[in-house]
């Protein structure tokens, strides 16, 4: 890396000298070879692939004919496909109702640890936490066989009751789904809540219980306005990661049948099976551009809305 | 500006495609010699795990020649991965594997090389007919055969018995029959399991006579309407409408195995290269199952369908044509077919068919029976004439997307599925470049 840095900087005053210019120009060229080595990896690693996925979203592959360029025409597509818009408000449904759900949780949990008024709560913090350890892909085989009606913890439970409870019909896979992510990533965002908690100074409680207010008056004023910042990158994360929901629908497809979860069931498997069943990269490429953009808005929405109440405060 | 180009580039494409295919057809091809004098290194892309077996034998007659079996993923993973090399220019495999089905899929774009040129027409009287009809295209053979799923009935003897069924059915009439007998046991027993799964629908179409899609070069026509595919659909359908097939399992999952287990999944209707797996994964019910022909629709018939099963080709950007020819004639047909057989390939090959020793084998888990010579003759019986559409990958897929709220919550009829398929199909190969109807 520094050897890289040298040259660049030789060469940069090479050019310096050509110029027959002096200190100015010379200290701002050195500034760029020191932005250089960040430049040339944000070139390759961002800009690149994403130039890339817009340019092949301009043609179609086609099997008889190999690829033509199309210019717009797998957005306008896009824009007009059932499927796809199917996808799209599954997953948001499933955001607006797992996400508040996940994250009062994990505030609830924080608040309970950061109390110290709990025996074991370093343990407690760690079990919460290890499911987000745990690779999707084994926890949903888990919680496939737990949930499965005809073997496993909800057949059991439904012979015993006699009841006919299916966590895995088209109407409630995506609850099943839900409560797996939720296990999942309670315990991720309890840990960024509760590290914010920590970094209260706890001269504030001791102020506040000189002035003689109840836990929860400090919990409603000192506490929970102290996780508004990390309130908002756990929603921002959450979303992102509710919109990407990938592994868990794909594979109950293998563990149950009739779970009603279809090839487009969510925007990233869509644009999965149509890149590698259907061959069609181009129109997958479009559909991920068009989900990125649609993430990115979300998220910055979410965030200037923070913003502003926070100043408003 | 492009389009117009990409258009052009596509037309010499072709016509270069065209001329080559004469070039290997006519009979001065002095290409199909084996160089004997420079080392060559061969790829072969195959999730078949009894290729790397016929190696050692082959590198002992052909000093010069190195083979390297590598497993490139299977199905859809190899199909993806082979498209990327051929579109790159570069990495392309010798040999590859397919899935009948996804043969047109690379030979009819001229992704394949068309094995006329090598005297593969010769070896067509060497395999089943219904074989044999898989790897060609047009006349033209792209591929040889290397392994085959004849489809068979997998009963449960002691569970048919208890159900009061003496013998196991032999028409398809005598099956529903047989069904109802199996669901008057009780709780979760049926005569077997159907979760969406076209290739069980496809058995019985083929065994009947319906040829549901027609193609020839990029002309497709799909058509669910033909006596022997309409007579298929509706006998599915009255075992649905009536609850006497499970459609709550689905294969290989672990309810599937479950059932097979404990019995309550008293047959499949299934390929012959079940024999290979069944045992591993129905333990408890060892000595219980027996391979049977698949029921017939009119008493005394002898037809078949076929399950599943794949060959090996050339790609059309093969770089050791002749030498790669060699070694797929070695493994598939020649001296080295016999390696493959010992490690359990079930092959379409006549010469194993007819072979005593392979006949008279006998496994406990199914009670002793010779169950090679029920699948021998059920390879010979398949009916010839099916053809697959070129994008049947994509429209499996599409099948279990159409098919969902059938099977989820008996939304619709089995034939309107079709229909909706049917469209689906169209509308995505006509997109692709094919011209569908």
């Amino acid at each position: 890396m520094s050897r890289q840095l040298l040259t660049h900087q030789t060469s940069v005053s090479d050019v310096a000298a050509d110029h027959q210019t002096l200190r100015k120009p010379k200290r701002r060229n050195v500034g760029l070879a020191f932005i250089a080595p960040f430049s040339v990896l944000f070139l390759f690693v961002f800009i690149v692939p994403i130039g890339y996925s817009a340019y092949i979203s301009m043609f179609q592959n086609k099997l008889i004919g190999g690829k033509v360029f199309i210019w717009f025409d797998n957005y306008i597509k896009l824009f007009q496909d059932s499927q796809f818009y199917d996808g799209v408000i599954r997953v948001v449904l499933f955001t607006a109702i797992q996400v508040p759900i996940m994250l009062f949780s994990a505030i609830a949990l924080a608040l309970a640890i950061d109390s110290l008024r709990l025996h074991g709560s370093r343990f407690f913090r760690i079990i919460v936490f290890l499911p987000y350890a745990i690779p999707a892909i084994v926890s949903t085989l888990m919680w496939g066989f737990m949930l499965g009606i005809r073997y496993g913890l909800i057949g059991s439970l439904n012979k015993a009751a006699g009841t006919s409870f299916n966590p895995f019909a088209p109407e409630t896979t995506m609850i099943s789904i839900g409560v797996m992510v939720t296990w999942g990533f309670t315990g991720y965002n309890m840990l960024i809540f509760y590290a914010a908690l920590r970094a209260v100074p706890r001269e504030l409680y001791e102020a506040a219980a000189i002035d003689g207010a109840t836990e929860f008056q400090i919990v409603r004023h000192i506490k929970l306005p102290a996780l508004r910042s990390s309130l908002i990158v756990t929603i921002i994360f959450s979303i992102i990661g509710t919109f990407q929901l990938f592994n868990e629908p794909n594979i109950l497809t293998t563990l149950v049948s009739n779970s009603g979860i279809t090839s487009y069931y969510t925007p990233n498997m869509y644009a999965y099976s149509l890149a590698f069943t259907g061959s069609q990269q181009g129109y997958a490429a479009a559909l991920a551009l068009v989900m990125a953009i649609f993430t990115i808005a979300i998220a910055y929405a979410v965030q200037i809305k923070g913003m502003k109440n926070a100043f408003n405060k | 500006m492009p389009k117009r180009r990409m258009r052009v580039a596509a037309a010499i494409a072709a016509s270069v495609v065209a001329l080559a295919g004469c070039a290997s057809g006519g009979n001065t091809s002095p290409n199909t010699e084996v160089p004997t004098d420079q080392p060559i290194t061969l790829t072969v892309w195959s999730w078949d795990g009894t290729v790397k077996e016929a190696v050692p034998g082959f590198e002992k007659l052909h000093p010069n020649i190195t083979v390297n079996v590598v497993n490139a993923g299977s199905s859809t993973d190899e199909y993806t991965a082979l498209d990327n090399a051929i579109q790159a220019g570069s990495g392309v495999p010798d040999i590859a594997m397919f899935e009948y089905f996804s043969l047109p899929l690379f030979a009819i774009p001229g992704k394949l090389t068309d094995l006329s040129g090598f005297g593969a027409k010769d070896l067509a009287k060497d395999y089943v007919d219904a074989a044999w009809g898989n790897v060609t295209i047009d006349d033209k053979p792209y591929a040889l055969p290397s392994d085959y799923g004849p489809a068979a009935m997998f009963y449960n003897q002691s569970v048919l018995t208890q159900a009061g069924v003496a013998a196991p059915p032999t028409t398809w009439e005598e099956f529903y029959q047989a069904a109802k007998k199996v669901r008057a046991l009780g709780g979760d027993h049926y005569i077997t399991n159907d979760s969406a799964d076209i290739f069980v629908l496809m058995s019985l179409m083929w065994e009947g006579g319906g040829r549901p899609f027609k193609v020839n070069g990029t002309d497709v026509t799909i058509d669910f309407k033909d006596p022997g595919s309409s007579r298929a659909v509706a006998f599915w359908q009255k075992l649905l409408d009536e609850d006497l097939v499970n459609t709550k399992i689905t294969n290989w999952s672990d309810d599937w195995n479950r059932g097979l287990n404990e019995g309550t999944l008293a047959t499949q209707l299934i390929g012959g290269w079940f024999t290979s797996t069944l045992p591993e994964r129905a333990p408890q019910a060892a000595g219980n199952f027996r391979v049977a022909p698949l029921p017939q629709w009119e008493a005394g018939e002898t037809s078949g369908a076929e399950n599943g099963g794949s060959a090996m080709a050339i790609p059309a950007a093969a770089q050791n044509k002749a030498a790669a020819y060699a070694f797929l004639e070695y493994f598939t047909h020649g001296d080295g077919l016999q390696s493959r057989i010992d490690a359990g390939a079930f092959v379409p090959n006549l010469s194993n068919l007819n072979n005593e020793k392979f006949l008279s084998a006998t496994n406990p888990f199914f009670g002793d029976q010779k169950y090679n010579q029920v699948l021998a003759d059920a390879s010979k019986n398949v009916a010839t004439g099916w053809q697959y559409p070129p994008f049947f990958g994509w429209a499996r897929t599409s099948y279990e997307d159409v098919s969902a709220p059938l099977y989820d919550s008996k939304q619709g009829t089995l034939a309107e599925v079709l229909e909706t398929w049917k469209q689906r199909s169209i509308e995505y190969g006509n997109e692709q470049g094919f011209s569908v109807r």
